[in-house]
Formats: C-alpha cells, structure tokens, sequence
C-alpha cells in the first residue's frame, strides 16, 4: 500500500460533510440518485433489449399477424388505432422496473446503506422515478420509430408530443404502484409474479389492441371504463385529432371529447399516483419498525 | 487522536426492540464504547447483535430506551447521528452494477461532500484499500474480499468519528481476514471508535479493548477478553497419559502439592496453572519421577468459546444459522432466527 500518499486515509474527521436538508439538497441527491440508476439501467442489456426488442415485436406482431383480422375499426387505418394502444403497454411494461430495482435494492442491503447516510429520503424515490422515466421516455420514442416505419402517421404533432406527455405522466403513477409491491415482497422475481396478473388482464382487455365494441358485452363496460383504457382513448383521441370521424369517435374512443377524454385520464393518473406514492413514503417509514 | 473525553462515543441504555409480539430482539441492553476504542460485541446468530446496530445507525427505532452516538440522540436527531457514523455490514452493501469508484463517489455525493472533495477521497481510499487497479471495475467483478474492501471503504468516505462494522469478516478467506483486520487496527490508532460485532472469538480478542457479550438481547458479561477469561480461573495444564486409570493415579500423586484441586477427565489431568510455565516444569518434574511418559502435555490459556460456553450454556457457533443469509437491517428474521415478525 502506498503508504507515503495515503498516510492519513484512515483518518477520522474534517472531510466537510455539510449538515444537508432542505430543497436544494433534496434535489441533489435525487440527481446523484438518479444517475445511479441510469448508470445501472444502461449496463444491465437484458433491461435495454427488452426496452427496445419488446415494443417492436408488439407492433410487428399485431401490424402483420394479427392486424388483417382485426375488425369494427370504422374505417380507420389500424396502424394508427394499434400504436397509442401499444405505447401504453409499452410504459405499463416497462414501468415495472421500478418495482424490481426497488426491490433488488432492498434485498442487496442497498437500501440500509442509503438510510446510514445524512441524505434526502425522498431521493430514494424521486431518484428512482425520475431514471424510469427517462427510460420510458426511451421507450416510447423506440416504439413510435417503429410504427412510423410500419405506416403510422399521426394527425396531429402537438396531438402526439401531448399523448406521450400523458403516457408518462400515467407511467410515472404505475411505477409507484410498482414500486410499493417491490418495498412489500423484496425480491424482484415476487414483483414480477404480483403484478404480472394484474398488469396482464389490465392490458389485454383494454382498448389497446382490439376496438372493445369486438368484445363480449359482459366484458365490454369493464374494458371501456378501466384507466388503462382510458388513457389509451385520450392518448388516441390527442393523435388522431381532427382526423377522425364521429362514428370513430362514438364507436372506437368512447364517444367523448379529446377534452373529457384527458381530464379523465389526468385524474386516474394523478389519483393512482397520490395513493401509491403515499403507501410508499409510509412503507419506506415502516423500515425504522 | 480525538481528544480523550469522558463521554462515551456510543451509549445505549435499556434498549428494547420487539418484532411482532414475541420476538425480543433487543430485552434491556446496555453498553458504552469510549472514544478511540474498539467493542466487541459477541454473541450467536439471533442474539440481538444485528438489531443493536441497526439501532444504534438509525435504521431501526427502539421501542423504549436511549441511545447516543457522539453524544447525539439516535431518536431525535438521526440525520445528525447519520453524519457521524460510517456502516459497514456482513453483507457488502455496494452496487454490483457501479464501478468500485463510482459507489464511493455516490457515497461521497450522498453525505453531501464537495464534488472534488469526493473524487480525490475515492481515489485515495481505493489506494489504500488497494482497489486502485480495480477501481474502474464493476463491482460484481471482484472477489468476496475486495467487495468487504469496498464495503469498508465506502463506510470511510465521510471520515466518520464512528464506525459500525457488523460481522465485517463473516465468510472471508483467513488473509483477506487479517488484511481486514489490520486496517481496522489502523482506524483505531488514527482515533476512530468502533463497535463490532462478530462470532468469532478470535477476532474479538484480537480487535476489541472492551467485549461485551450478548444473548437473547441483553449484555450478559462485559470486560476485556483477560477479563472474561479470569471467571474460568487462568490457565491450566492438561497432561494426557496411557488411560483413565493412569489418569486418576496421577491425579492421586499431584493431589497435595502445590497446585490446587486436581482434576481427571478420561486419560486428561487437569492442572491449575497458577505459576503458569513453572508449574509446567513441576509437573515434569512429578512425571518424570514417576516413570510416566505423558502423550500429551499443554499450558491453555482458556479461550473465549470457553467463557461463552460456561457463560451461555451453549458454544458460540453451535447455534442453528437459518436466519444468517437474510438481511439485516430491514429484516429481524435475520437476528431472530426464523420468527415472523
């Protein structure tokens, strides 16, 4: 050991630590958080494959193999209908990182080691979102590429940059869904097996990929009213613009006005994110018990 | 050094934490360390050590009592406590997916260091913990040793006045051990306190002024490892002969001397050592009169898994260590061997 240099290396005291607390530490931290969190998001491929190959493969998938047999569209092109619907399972999907980085944290003493240290406590979680955000944000700019190759063209430009707001926002609100599963179960294979059957059927039967008029009548007013739809119908209703027809509208967005559509899709989003948010900062609390 | 004060740099007093409704991790403990020492707190798997630590460095709140850490309130102020203490735990908590400077600079960024403070602090810390070369790796490249390296080491950025080093060497190969243990010798000298828990007696005696002893959530003995080692009694020579009944005829011969009580276990005569190696000669002396040509003679010292044996009733490593793979922190299974919470 370099004993010459690095004779004090051991020595207690007088590194300058500052007394912290208040905004402007809160937000560096949840910077250098967040950083963190990128750093590792970017060097774990399977996360960047999957951010990046699964969004494709929906739209190939649902564009060419199952597209033709998808009917009740109104005339509507169904490249158009299927990417709003796909960009949502997309951050629905990949919001789960959230729960399984929380939940890895947790498991690897990660998390006690951040609790040891005078920092903001809520740079665990701003720093947390802020990165799967970003990710997200990621993700949906690969899937609209793709349908952009595949033939989706939108009506709207502004229509479409506020969709994808909106899809964050609403993101942003099932990552701390996400997120209190993994503070409960602590590892991030239960995170998966505890939300995957409620993401799944919220997903599926949903307006995302079939025009829920198509579905089964018992099915239906679940499939119309469920904030994954409606999120969806807002996201579409923002794209298509003034290209669609009121039969589309009536028939395939729910028969409501973009207006409606996004206050609807502003209060599910807001309203799930206040109560998981909260249910993690009580959670996070709890570890002291 | 720290300057010598009276006030201990950690105490705690009547500490109570209860899992669930049955589960006392922690039943009434006490302890004080002084500034610039070394406790060592020895106890099995479940005996509470874990769940003082966590106390004591903020991540667990007691149900009743108090504790200071450089004479801060651990309850009422543990942003300030946090700023004292460095956390080392037994289970290397770096990122795996964050090069070995890249954690000790978002440990650095954490404890609100200046940014160029941070980035010489890493790099002279991994200089000293000769990480150097590794340093631009990721962490889940290195060895079981260089992860509690790093551990340490990032517990070391802030130069904490307080160090807590819960297990630091469970599960490390016997050099990196030492290595370990030399560098926090070095801490010690530098003034550093520090509170360790460990089940190996060996580096209790060898690390730690002051031992307390834990079990079922109390301190049961306290003192220096010579200390605990004088409620056995001192030394003693054991001589091993041809058989049982050789063993009692000795004994009958060394009965009356000099030496104090006798005793026989099998084909082993026990000896008080009170004149340590001159009993020895004596002994050799008697034998050799004798014609008895022993297979075995030592002088032992009593060790620390005799006081905890004679202290608990049972060995320190004979306890069941189900709950040792769980975390410690946030989890009590850990310290309270498979109860639920």
């Amino acid at each position: 050991m370099s004993a010459a240099t690095t004779a004090d290396a051991l020595r207690p005291g007088g590194s300058g630590v500052a007394p912290g607390g208040g905004f402007g530490w809160a937000v560096r931290d949840t910077s250098a958080m967040a950083g963190r969190n990128l750093r590792r998001l970017m060097r774990q491929p399977e996360m960047v494959m999957f951010n990046i190959v699964s969004p494709i493969m929906f739209v190939l998938l649902f564009r060419y193999v199952f597209g033709g047999a998808i009917g009740g569209l109104q005339g509507l092109n169904y490249v158009n209908y299927l990417i709003p619907g796909i960009a949502v399972q997309t951050v629905l999907f990949s919001a789960g990182v959230t729960g399984f980085a929380l939940a890895e944290d947790l498991q690897k003493g990660f998390i006690d080691r951040l609790r040891s240290l005078p920092m903001a406590r809520s740079a665990v979680f701003g720093g947390r979102v802020a990165a799967d955000t970003l990710n997200n944000a990621f993700g949906l700019i690969v899937l609209l590429l793709t349908g952009y190759a595949v033939g989706f063209r939108p009506a709207s430009f502004l229509g479409l940059i506020l969709a994808a707001l909106l899809l964050l926002l609403f993101a942003l609100a099932v990552s701390l869904g996400y997120a209190i599963i993994g503070l409960l179960v602590r590892t991030p294979e239960a995170v998966n097996a505890a939300t995957f059957p409620i993401i799944f059927p919220l997903t599926f039967a949903s307006s995302a990929f079939v025009p829920v008029q198509t579905m089964p009548s018992w099915l239906r007013g679940f499939a119309t009213h469920q904030p994954v739809s409606v999120v969806i119908n807002a996201a579409r209703s923002l794209i298509l613009g003034d290209s669609a027809t009121a039969v589309q509208r009536a028939q395939l967005l729910g028969g409501t006005s973009t207006g409606s559509l996004i206050v609807q899709a502003l209060a599910w989003s807001i309203g799930i994110g206040l109560v998981f948010g909260l249910l993690c900062a009580r959670r996070y609390r709890r570890l002291t018990r | 050094m720290t300057r010598a004060t009276n006030r201990p740099a950690i105490s705690a007093e009547g500490l109570v934490k209860t899992f669930g409704k049955d589960v006392r991790a922690l039943d009434n403990l006490s302890l004080q360390v002084q500034p610039g020492t070394v406790l060592g707190l020895l106890g099995p798997n479940g005996a509470g050590k874990t769940t003082a630590v966590n106390v004591l460095t903020t991540l667990l709140r007691p149900d009743s009592g108090h504790a200071e850490v450089a004479g801060i309130d651990v309850v009422r102020d543990p942003d300030a406590v946090r700023r004292s203490i460095g956390l080392a735990g037994q289970f290397a908590a770096v990122d795996d997916n964050l090069t070995g400077a890249e954690n000790l600079v978002l440990v650095g960024r954490l404890n609100h260091m200046p940014g160029s403070a941070v980035r010489a602090r890493a790099t002279e810390l991994l200089d000293r913990f000769e990480l150097a070369d590794a340093g631009g790796r990721l962490a889940k490249t290195y060895s079981g040793g260089m992860r509690r390296r790093l551990d340490l080491a990032a517990a070391l950025v802030s130069r904490p006045p307080v160090l807590f080093l819960d297990e630091p060497t469970t599960g490390l190969d016997p050099r990196s051990r030492i290595g370990l243990w030399e560098v926090i010798e070095e801490l010690v000298r530098e003034g550093t306190t520090v509170l360790l828990t460990t089940q190996y007696l060996e580096e209790a005696d060898r690390l730690a002024q002051q031992i307390a002893v834990v079990d079922h959530g109390r301190v049961i003995a306290e003192g220096t490892s010579e200390q605990l080692k004088a409620r056995l009694g001192g030394a003693r020579v054991e001589v091993r002969v041809a058989d049982a009944d050789q063993a009692r005829a000795l004994a009958a011969d060394l009965d009356g001397g000099p030496f104090g009580d006798i005793g026989v276990e099998d084909d082993v005569v026990l000896v008080p050592a009170a004149d340590g190696a001159g009993t020895v000669v004596e002994i050799v002396r008697r034998l050799d009169a004798a014609g008895i040509t022993p297979r075995g003679l030592q002088l032992r010292e009593p060790s620390l898994d005799d006081v905890f044996l004679a202290l608990t009733g049972h060995a320190a490593e004979d306890v069941p260590s189900g709950g040792d793979a769980d975390r410690g922190a946030t989890d009590p299974v850990a310290e309270t061997a498979g109860s639920k919470r």
